[in-house]
């Protein structure tokens, strides 16, 4: 009896996993394929791979790209960080009476979608383009403000700092620490897996980010990533094999970073929830 | 409570500081911007943005090509973005309304050019004195220009004809003269025979994309919206009445093949999975992927409606034109489109030759390159034959709202196919367009 049980959640597991491994696995066997045989639904791995990459490095701007995302990401992530946990720890450190209003007006902003930001956004960007032309529209700096502290990523920092033993404050006061001393010294190290999950969090969202990075970056050698994809799907016949070796480029940064963190991305993820 | 309150006054008092700030500056930045901008007229650098690296953005490359031996110093940026992105940043940067980061010429699908020139009047520059509306297939004209003004430049045709696999209907009995100015209703008949015989179907379709039933209307010269391009003409619209009940009997007769997007369309084309592919003539190069079927296909023209009167063997599916921005150096990219795609012959040549794009420019419609034989087609002078069917289709204004009008009749042919009454149908939709379009 305990067998058959086993097997049937073997069964299931296996099926769920099938379930969610498959258009990975569809995704890598078709980046080695060529177009015809990836609409033809060829399962099997094909000796496509070197052609698919050399037209895609030829016909892209690739490696800008890449060299594009990668920094905005990498950069985005530490940025945003550091300024959403200062923001995190000081709400739920300090006191002070008008806290809980400013955070509940923080959350607030959640609730008001991209789509509705988007118009004046840009306009800000366009025109602050001919005074301050580093951080205007077309550059990588307007890219990564609008997302560098989210509403999201602050309350996500002030949870996990309700795990953090008031009583480490107090000691770091009494040794003589600074106020910054104490988020820098005891906080941060302390608090490692939260900030892996939030920069597991932050990485993937700045790296896959699509509609205002298309918005406001105009000129080819800005283009990120999710771009360059776009772009290759809109010919009236677009080359499959192509597309999906560029997705499956696309896809390694995130995954190289997830599986890099992944044990303290979960710890980091309960903490919030506890 | 009062602390709230105070808090939120002070909130609005800083946002309208900051938003008075931003309009004061405001023209003193745009003014600075196109002063620098003015001096050398011709010497000015302009940017495109198109789709599709192997077809419209090849096609400019050839152009700028031919541009820069005339004048030498211009500069010319080529983009490339989605079609979709294109949509999404010039309704942004519009909306804005700063002129900033918008490009100087910019292509437009005919279905949706009515829309952005009727919503942004003042956005695009008016190309009436730079090329003339009568040098271009009459179809065109209708999309690209507004109130009597031309604001696009035509490019690409969408003229249509009937992709047919030889062997398919030899086997079913048939020649492809059977297959010749048939109509929808022989055509349906002809794929019941092909369907015993061949066991294949005649035809692929995505139910949630009507580019046959725009097909089948624009034949008979009538469209989604009447006329005038905003009051939809759906209740009572004969042509596409009779469209619909083809599209009905196709289904019912078990000669449809469906797919649910176009990567499964391909691959029903390529895989030999249908006898016939009637669309337009920009699915050539998907068609020719498959270099196994060469020397099966052929193109014959397409199907016309049978009761509609002024039907017709030719008709249209998407296309695009090319619009100027109303922005600074709108003079050198309106002299840019006028000595390519607006009047160079040789260069239509070039076009056909190395990218396969057939223009709709009437003085380029013959020429060498346009009666080259096509050996994936059995010989067949393909272009020829388009180039012919493109002077036929009949012209119809897209109006500003195709793909809105499309969402709804793509749910009420559903409710059509399950049993619905035509006539109820029809004027369902027209009342839910009429409530979304005004």
């Amino acid at each position: 009896m305990r067998k058959l049980k086993r097997i049937g959640t073997y069964a299931f597991l296996g099926g769920a996993a099938f379930v969610s491994i498959f258009p990975f696995l569809w995704m890598v066997v078709s980046a080695t394929n060529k177009s015809v045989d990836v609409t033809k639904g060829r399962l099997l791995p094909g000796n496509h791979l070197l052609d698919n990459f050399t037209k895609l490095a030829e016909s892209t701007d690739l490696w800008t790209s890449l060299w594009n995302s990668a920094r905005i990401s990498v950069l985005t992530t530490i940025l945003a960080i550091v300024i959403a946990s200062l923001a995190g720890y000081g709400f739920e450190i300090f006191r002070s009476r008008a806290k809980d209003i400013v955070f509940n007006i923080l959350l607030l902003s959640m609730m008001i979608p991209f789509a509705a930001l988007m118009i004046p956004l840009y306009r800000m960007f366009a025109n602050i383009s001919g005074t301050v032309p580093a951080i205007g529209i077309d550059t990588m700096a307007s890219v990564m403000l609008p997302t560098i502290t989210t509403a999201f990523l602050i309350f996500f920092f002030r949870q996990n700092s309700k795990m953090f033993p008031k009583d480490m404050v107090e000691a770091g006061r009494i040794d003589g620490l600074s106020e910054l001393g104490i988020f820098f010294k005891i906080f941060m190290p302390t608090m490692k897996t939260t900030y892996a999950a939030a920069g597991i969090i932050t990485f993937m969202s700045s790296w896959n980010n699509y509609l205002w990075p298309l918005i406001v970056l105009q000129s080819p050698e800005q283009k990120t990533i999710p771009l360059l994809i776009s772009n290759l799907g809109s010919g009236y016949s677009p080359d499959y094999g192509l597309i999906m070796l560029a997705i499956v480029i696309a896809t390694l940064p995130t995954a190289l970073v997830f599986f890099l963190m992944q044990k303290h991305f979960v710890a980091g993820m309960m903490g919030s929830v506890k | 409570m009062k602390k709230v309150l105070a808090l939120f006054l002070s909130c609005m008092v800083l946002l309208a500081g900051c938003s008075s700030g931003g309009g004061g500056k405001e023209p003193a930045v745009s003014g600075g911007n196109s002063g620098g901008s003015d001096s050398g007229s011709k010497a000015e650098e302009i940017t495109i943005w198109a789709w599709d690296p192997a077809f419209n953005i090849a096609a400019l490359n050839i152009a700028k090509e031919a541009y820069s031996k005339k004048n030498p110093d211009a500069k010319i940026n080529i983009v490339e973005f989605a079609q979709a992105d294109i949509i999404q940043k010039l309704n942004t940067g519009l909306n804005s309304g700063t002129t900033k980061g918008l490009p100087n010429i910019v292509l437009i699908e005919d279905y949706r050019a009515q829309g952005f020139l009727q919503s942004y009047p003042d956005a695009f520059y008016d190309l009436s004195g730079t090329i003339r509306a009568e040098d271009f297939a009459d179809y065109k004209i209708g999309p690209t220009s507004l109130d009597g003004k031309q604001y696009g430049v035509p490019f690409d045709s969408g003229v249509t004809g009937m992709y047919v696999r030889k062997d398919y209907i030899e086997q079913a009995g048939y020649t492809l003269d059977d297959l010749k100015n048939i109509d929808w209703k022989q055509y349906i008949e002809i794929g019941k025979v092909i369907k015993e015989k061949t066991g294949k179907d005649i035809i692929t379709l995505d139910p949630n994309d009507l580019g046959i039933i725009r097909m089948m209307i624009q034949s008979g010269g009538s469209w989604y919206l009447a006329e005038d391009g905003k009051t939809p003409d759906l209740a009572g619209n004969a042509a596409l009445k009779e469209a619909f009940e083809l599209y009905k009997e196709m289904m019912e007769a078990n000669v449809v093949k469906v797919n649910a997007d176009w990567s499964q369309f391909i691959a029903n084309i390529n895989n030999g999975d249908v006898a016939t592919v009637p669309t337009g003539n920009w699915i050539t190069p998907s068609v020719k992927a498959e270099a196994s079927q060469a020397g099966q296909w052929a193109i014959l023209p397409i199907p016309k409606l049978p009761q509609t009167p002024n039907s017709v063997h030719a008709t249209n599916l998407g296309g695009s034109s090319w619009y100027v921005m109303n922005i600074p150096g709108a003079e050198t990219a309106a002299d840019f489109l006028a000595e390519t795609f607006g009047s160079d012959v040789e260069m239509y040549q070039n076009l056909l030759t190395n990218v396969g794009a057939i223009g709709t420019l009437k003085a380029a419609a013959s020429g060498e390159a346009y009666s080259k034989p096509d050996d994936f087609f059995g010989g067949q002078q393909i272009v020829n034959d388009f180039a012919a069917w493109t002077a036929e289709i009949p012209k119809v204004n897209y109006g500003i709202s195709t793909y809105a009008i499309e969402d709804i009749l793509i749910v009420e042919m559903q409710n059509y196919l399950n049993g619905k009454s035509i006539d109820q149908v029809l004027s369902d939709a027209q009342a839910q367009a009429e409530a979304q379009v005004k």
